[in-house]
């Protein structure tokens, strides 16, 4: 239960405004979940790849796990960072990511990986996620977001959105609805190999459309599949390194609106939130098809 | 001209102000709306009010008389129950546009969304380009004109009105046909138009109600059930053959009304930890025990306030016969305690006897209106009932009187079936909005409560509480209904004990402490269940049945028939008229006054001065099963008490 936003800009490689648009974004749909908030920005600075976990409690041991972890797997460690309920690593890694993101999933709860991908995701607003992670300054040329209203699981940070499909590189999903062939869908998926860390179904659809993309099916095809066999309510967006796509169901019980322009697309849960991106200035808006489906990407 | 600027101050001081510029007859602008929520709800006043911009949900909703001019576009649910005056809209209209219309005109200039027209009872809702699906769905009434295409399942389970449609149809919705158009109509679709400077010179398909799942086929037998006491200890025993000829002969479900006949724990398997001997000293209890609660400050609303921890549980206008609902409210008013409404609507007359009154808002939006929201004490939204969760309510075609009909809204004489989910609520992120929109309407003064029938209490509570309502009512399976099918009666509820410790659990997880009061009902009969209940963590419990009972129902089952011999639950006048309101209004304060002293006398028995002390530690269960459900300690020891206040009294 929640609200959605997603940003591409269609010129720049990285736009100075990103974290500011998204926060902006998601401000305005606030009402529709204030306990928690997340982003999945790409940013194109990395070296090599980022990896960014939940830390509890216990943050000292929980690094130290993490740390000895990336040395077992052969990441070298190029820079760390404490933030807010995260640890932040980027490494140099060469081998296969699902198998290395298995691994350090043992080590820590782990939110992302990405060469351009970082979620940041945690109990609050996005105001009070600006606060911590400093969210308005990140520059990059896409992202999504998310606020949520927990209903059936736990209020904490790492049952925010977006979700990362768990062992791919840099594909995240933002989700408003419910799956209800979840668990027929993730049996399929977990016969092939998959884990789940979660029994939320934003994962299941980010893992769905990843496994896809890893078929070297393309974006597009994989959100035509994906109004097909998944059932229930959804409107989703989903991101990759490249772009961003939205897929919507056929009963049209979950909202999405839309805007475009030669600079960039804009898509969120209500116009209010595309509006804060232009005060006072009534939009040209669209709200897509039940059904339908459509993919941005440079 | 008042000039309301968005950019400057929110959404709920610019209500206010465009309320106190209305009353002085001043039209009003609103500048930078930039797409937010609730503009013009609740309006009463023949302004104008012009938006500079895209407007959110339900702009114009609950409003009367006022003329709205949106430049752009406006999200879910504009002119939502509008009940008269305009809505012009210059973009784009998003999903249920006119959900609801009880009258006046919507005019969306661009595309509407899917489900325009949802459960709507009259005026005229106009769509100058193309429908998303499911237009018309479930409307009663009135007219909806489509200047280009509609979507798939137009008119889809439509009972009344007619859809206009100028374009091409994708698809016919269930029960929906095409039918004659007289110049008439042509004529004055097109003054219409003109009106509005609105060009079309294309031709018409009119689409209306097929008329064929208005009524059920074959009806039940009318006959004396056999009671349910033939089918204790056997399997095949009498009421299954009963059951099984029935079905053979109308080929569907049956339908009855009141509750589940099934035996599950209940507040009979738990007892309360009390010295017997307490009881007979405590027989003065009405004096020296404070019974006094209110309910509903949460968000600093002006509370409903109670003379002791009962209030009258929902029952409709329909279900029951107008002369049962005055007596229940007069009840009401000599306990002081609380009336509801149930679906269907208030009557004035109930208005006027009740002393403090809850309005209920259902799926069907039922005789729901702005007027009568300012003349309710609160506001309550329904989500389900205990006895059949999730699905909408039933009236028999027998019910569906011409003034019943009038007061719903709806074409006489249906079989009437409520949606089971509300148009605007899919979901705990709209149901905020909902919230919202009816507090904005009412100028944040009354309460806002949310009753739901246990189904996902676990969750529901939590959404609830989240979604900032005032308070819950939680219906378990045995509490009653006017009808529903039997399957549903007896087998898909969740019983209330199962449901009152999941709530209580619910709110636990979530840190929620004493912050949200739960009203709890389904199958509280009296004083002692009361004090159980609230023991066992109920800030108040709300009694439908009983009530009914101590004003002369014989528990024959038959309510749904519509030919109560006691005249309670008809709406045929011959029947009515053996209901003397007076009677049995003074019979059910009477029962009333008794489960008063039932709960003083408990809880001073218990050591207490005031019913909040009441914990659970005070309760033990008797059996086994009450004892999983509820957590309390199993200690068969204890006994009943009720006999014990007999001896008393």
């Amino acid at each position: 239960m929640c609200g959605i936003a997603g940003i591409f800009f269609k010129k720049a490689e990285t736009n100075p405004t990103l974290g500011q648009a998204l926060v902006d974004m998601l401000d305005g749909c606030q009402h529709r979940g204030l306990d928690s908030t997340g982003f999945a920005l790409y940013e194109n600075t990395f070296k090599g790849l980022r990896l960014r976990f939940i830390v509890d409690d216990d943050a000292g041991a929980t690094v130290a796990r993490v740390k000895a972890a990336l040395a077992e797997q052969g990441a070298k460690l190029v820079n760390e960072k404490r933030e807010g309920a995260s640890f932040v690593v980027e490494v140099e890694y060469d081998g296969e990511i699902r198998p290395f993101a298995y691994a350090m999933e043992h080590a820590a709860k782990l939110v992302s990986i990405g060469s351009a991908l970082d979620i940041i995701k945690d109990v609050g607003t996005a105001h009070d996620l600006d606060r911590i992670y400093g969210i308005k300054s990140i520059a990059g040329s896409h992202g999504v977001g998310h606020v949520r209203l927990a209903t059936e699981s736990e209020v904490k940070p790492e049952a925010a959105h977006p979700f990362w499909a768990t062992g791919f590189s840099d594909v995240a999903i933002v989700h408003n609805g419910q799956i209800t062939n979840y668990w027929k869908m993730r049996r399929r998926l977990e016969a092939r190999g998959f884990e789940f860390r979660t029994d939320n179904d934003s994962e299941l659809i980010a893992v769905y459309l990843a496994d896809k993309l890893a078929q070297g099916e393309t974006l597009e095809l994989a959100l035509e599949q994906s109004v097909d066999d998944l059932d229930g309510v959804f409107s989703f967006l989903v991101s990759t390194k490249d772009g961003i796509g939205f897929a919507k169901d056929r009963l049209a019980a979950k909202p999405m609106v839309m805007f475009e322009n030669d600079d960039l697309v804009a898509i969120a849960s209500e116009e209010v939130s595309l509006n804060r991106l232009f005060p006072g200035r009534p939009l040209s808006t669209t709200e897509p098809a039940p059904g339908t489906f459509r993919t941005w990407s440079r | 001209m008042v000039t309301l600027d968005l950019a400057q101050i929110p959404v709920r001081d610019a209500n206010e102000a465009l309320r106190a510029a209305a009353a002085r007859g001043e039209d009003i602008e609103i500048v930078n709306p930039d797409a937010r929520h609730h503009l013009g709800v609740g309006l009463v006043a023949p302004v104008t009010v012009k938006i500079r911009g895209s407007a959110g949900y339900f702009c114009a909703g609950l409003s009367h008389g006022a003329r709205f001019e949106i430049e752009s576009n406006v999200g879910w649910g504009v002119g939502d129950s509008l009940y008269a005056g305009s809505v012009v809209v210059g973009g784009n209209a998003s999903a249920i546009a006119g959900v609801a219309l009880r009258g006046g005109e919507i005019v969306i200039k661009g595309n509407t969304g899917s489900r325009a027209g949802q459960v709507m009872k009259a005026g005229t809702l106009l769509c100058c380009g193309n429908a998303s699906f499911l237009a018309g769905y479930m409307m009663y009434g009135g007219r909806i004109i489509i200047l280009g295409d509609s979507g798939e399942r137009v008119g889809e389970d439509m009972s009344g009105g007619a859809i206009y449609v100028g374009g091409k149809v994708q698809s016919f919705g269930a029960d929906a046909k095409l039918g004659e158009m007289t110049p008439e109509e042509d004529a004055d679709i097109r003054a219409f138009l003109n009106k509005y400077g609105i060009a079309f010179e294309g031709e018409f398909q009119k689409i209306v109600n097929a008329g064929t799942k208005l009524r059920y086929g074959v009806n039940e037998p009318i006959a004396r059930p056999l009671p349910y006491t033939v089918a204790e200890g056997t399997y095949w025993n009498a009421k299954v053959a009963e059951d099984i000829h029935a079905k053979a002969m109308i080929g569907r479900y049956r339908i009855r009304g009141y509750g589940a006949a099934k035996t599950v724990p209940h507040f009979n398997d738990i007892a309360l930890k009390i010295d017997p001997e307490r009881i007979q000293a405590a027989s003065d209890a009405l004096a020296s025990v404070n019974l006094k609660t209110k309910l509903g400050d949460r968000s600093g609303a002006k509370p409903l306030e109670l003379s002791m921890p009962v209030l009258i549980a929902p029952m409709s206008y329909g279900a029951l016969s107008k002369s049962t609902k005055i007596a229940l409210a007069r009840a009401s008013k000599l306990a002081g305690v609380v009336e509801n409404t149930g679906e269907g609507g208030m009557l004035p007359e109930q208005r006027a006897e009740a002393g403090q009154l809850i309005y209920q808002c259902l799926s069907g939006r039922l005789g729901w209106n702005i007027h009568d929201m300012l003349k309710a004490d609160c506001l309550e939204i329904y989500i389900s009932q205990g006895a059949k969760p999730g699905l909408g309510g039933q009236l028999m075609a027998k019910k569906v009187t011409k003034e019943l009909a009038a007061v719903r809204g709806i074409p006489e004489g249906i079989d009437l079936r409520s949606p089971s989910r509300h148009p605007d609520i899919m979901g705990a992120d709209d149901l905020v909005i909902k919230v919202e929109e009816f507090r904005e309407a009412t100028g944040y003064k009354k309460p806002i409560s949310i009753k739901m029938g246990a189904g996902r209490v676990r969750d529901d509570i939590k959404i609830a509480y989240k979604d900032g309502f005032d308070f819950v009512q939680l219906d378990g399976m045995q509490g009653s209904t006017g009808a529903a099918s039997t399957e549903v009666l007896e087998n898909m509820g969740i019983p209330t004990l199962a449901a009152i410790q999941e709530a209580l659990d619910g709110l636990k997880e979530i840190d929620a402490g004493d912050d949200m009061p739960i009203v709890f009902m389904g199958g509280v009969k009296d004083g002692v269940d009361a004090v159980k209940a609230l023991a066992l963590g109920a800030s108040a419990v709300a009694m439908g049945t009983a009530a009914l009972i101590a004003g002369g129902c014989i528990s024959c089952m038959q309510c749904h028939v519509g030919n109560c011999v006691v005249g309670i639950a008809t709406q045929d006048p011959e029947h009515e008229e053996r209901y003397k309101i007076d009677v049995q209004a003074k019979a059910i304060a009477r029962y009333l006054e008794a489960v008063r002293w039932q709960i003083a006398t408990l809880t001073k028995a218990l050591g207490y001065t005031d019913f909040r002390q009441l914990s659970r530690k005070d309760l033990v269960a008797l059996t086994p099963e009450a004892a999983a459900i509820t957590g309390l300690p199993y200690d068969p020891d204890y006994f009943p008490v009720e006999h014990l206040l007999t001896e008393v009294a």
